[in-house]
């Protein structure tokens, strides 16, 4: 009798430390809605293609966090403390209230905290931007230099909705981490959410990363409405002549004008452009073959599969199963339609300028969704001239809509202080 | 110090910072996109700025090899005698590019060198079909640029 309890006690004791038992333990359901939109998003990624090189290891992640007991991600572990610390320059105290004892987290963290220090201390997104410079090819905006205006135009959606945001009543570190997804991407929004949003926010990075990865995947359906709706079929239906051959040492001048340009101006975009333009550095300079193709290559897919997984593992459920989540996915929808309409009105206005030389549908392309934007822009002429060829045009706003993310991202971490 | 104490709240904002006011929310948007614009509008200079300035020297380098090798086809006229009357050039049908006639003309040659066989090409025809909007070559240069991406 007394092994028969025994086995009994055992065996409960078991059944109530499984992670099935916390499924019934206080807002144990909110984990299993969790599983269920970590699947749902494996199978987008999956099954639809929707960029699954971040989709599914942030869904992975998303699935691993919200596994009752498994402790691979604390969340409050990385709630901010305040605390006055001695500066060691100057020997006066100061108030830090974004403190976070690091040690106590490499002490008792778990796999995904250690990986998610990546995030919090700012280390991946530059060097995700170190693999796409790498990538990079800044010809076409070398050739026509005209483009950035057009990069720089469609971070207006970023500004725009910054609006939106603080109208709905939001705090200045939710309007800039809401705002920047209107960039178009998402090393770029992690970079901004990350530094800005703290435990009193309502939202968190990984609501931020998983609205800026599913919109950008969502390209080729949010931009042509809208593409269309603001073009006439005379507009969309310009050729534009053939860009000039660009040299080697434009190219390679190119990255080391840019970096001393911006990180003079705006210093706290220099880590992402600053990282961007070395990749571009590396890969024009012919001389340093093997870095370029490490950073094209192995770099940014471990990297990428550190970014994805801790930053899925943000998403746990009491941070997203909250109305600010919604508000998040609204407001993501809005800053990248507005960024897209604010390409193609400067499209507009660049195709009168020109006399009519300039096809306004490649202002779409000034959202930083590299290649896609420019794939759509060049879709969405075809249309209406199956022989007019807009790619190369197209990827000079691109690639000016990457540079120009940055430069806001910078813009808004000078504008919205930590405090 | 108050002045600047104003100044500061209308440009700065802290991270908890909620309600935002009009005012305030209009001077980041107007901030921020003017940054931007200023930012790039710069580069716009400098990047055209040096386009030009190498287009200059490219357009010089490339004049002064073109000179040379008209010198030197011209040094190479003097010095071979005419050997025989060039072959009567093949009837082209209109629409029908240089570059086309050429790679056809030596593919009949290579074929003729091959083979072991005289031939000549008396005309080119087009056969018909769908009329492309952009030559081969145009197609094949356009493959090859936008391959990476």
């Amino acid at each position: 009798m007394a092994i028969i309890e025994s086995f009994l006690n055992t065996l409960y004791d078991l059944c109530m430390k499984s992670g099935f038992a916390g499924f019934l333990v206080d807002g144990g359901w909110k984990n299993i809605i969790m599983i269920l939109i970590s699947f749902v998003f494996m199978y987008l990624a999956i099954a639809r293609g929707f960029e699954p090189l971040l989709l599914l290891p942030i869904s992975f992640g998303m699935l691993l966090t919200n596994l009752p007991g498994a402790g691979m991600y604390h969340s409050e572990l990385w709630e901010y403390a305040t605390r006055t610390e001695i500066d060691p320059v100057t020997g006066n105290e100061l108030v830090n209230d974004h403190y976070l004892d690091y040690g106590y987290i490499l002490r008792h963290g778990g796999l995904l905290d250690m990986l998610y220090l990546g995030v919090k201390l700012q280390i991946y997104p530059p060097l995700i931007f170190l693999g796409i410079g790498a990538m990079t090819d800044f010809g076409p905006l070398i050739a026509n230099p005209k483009s950035f205006l057009l990069g720089a135009a469609a971070q207006g959606g970023i500004f725009f909705t910054f609006i939106g945001a603080a109208l709905l009543g939001m705090t200045a570190a939710e309007c800039a981490s809401i705002a920047i997804i209107g960039g178009a991407d998402g090393p770029t929004a992690i970079f901004v959410s990350s530094k800005l949003l703290s435990k009193t926010d309502d939202i968190g990075v990984g609501t931020i990363a998983l609205a800026a990865y599913t919109y950008m995947a969502l390209v080729p359906i949010i931009q042509p409405p809208i593409m269309k709706a603001l073009t006439t079929k005379k507009e969309r239906g310009v050729v534009m002549g053939q860009l000039r051959k660009v040299s080697k040492t434009e190219k390679i001048l190119f990255p080391i004008l840019v970096t001393v340009v911006i990180a003079l101006m705006i210093p706290d975009a220099a880590p992402l452009v600053g990282m961007l333009m070395f990749g571009n550095l590396l890969k024009e300079s012919g001389c340093c073959d093997r870095i370029a193709k490490t950073a094209q290559n192995e770099l940014m897919n471990i990297i990428t599969i550190f970014l994805g997984t801790s930053v899925g593992a943000t998403t746990k459920a009491d941070n997203i199963i909250t109305i600010a989540f919604g508000k998040v996915i609204l407001l993501g929808v809005i800053a990248f339609s507005l960024a897209t309409a604010c390409g193609v009105l400067l499209g507009k206005v660049m195709y009168l300028a020109s006399g009519k030389k300039i096809n306004p549908l490649i202002g779409s392309a000034g959202v930083s969704a590299v290649p896609m934007a420019a794939r759509v822009a060049q879709k969405v002429g075809q249309e209406e001239n199956p022989t007019n060829y807009l790619l190369m045009h197209a990827m000079g706003p691109n690639v000016a809509g990457v540079i120009g993310s940055a430069v806001a991202a910078g813009v808004l971490l000078s504008i919205v202080q930590i405090g | 110090m108050n002045t600047e104490i104003c100044m500061s709240a209308a440009y700065f904002l802290k991270t908890s910072d909620r309600n935002l006011g009009g005012e305030t929310v209009a001077s980041v948007v107007i901030t921020g996109i003017a940054v931007v614009f200023v930012a790039l509008i710069l580069l716009i200079g400098l990047v055209w700025c040096y386009g030009k300035i190498f287009e200059a020297v490219n357009a010089k380098a490339a004049a002064k090899a073109e000179a040379e090798a008209a010198q030197k086809a011209a040094e190479a006229a003097k010095a071979a005698p005419a050997v025989k009357a060039a072959p009567a050039a093949p009837v082209v049908e209109d629409g029908i590019e240089e570059e086309v006639v050429a790679v056809i003309s030596a593919a009949i040659a290579a074929y003729g060198a091959q083979t072991g066989k005289k031939l000549a090409v008396r005309s080119i025809k087009a056969s018909g079909g769908a009329p492309s909007g952009r030559n081969a070559w145009g197609a094949a240069g356009l493959a090859e640029a936008t391959r990476p991406f």
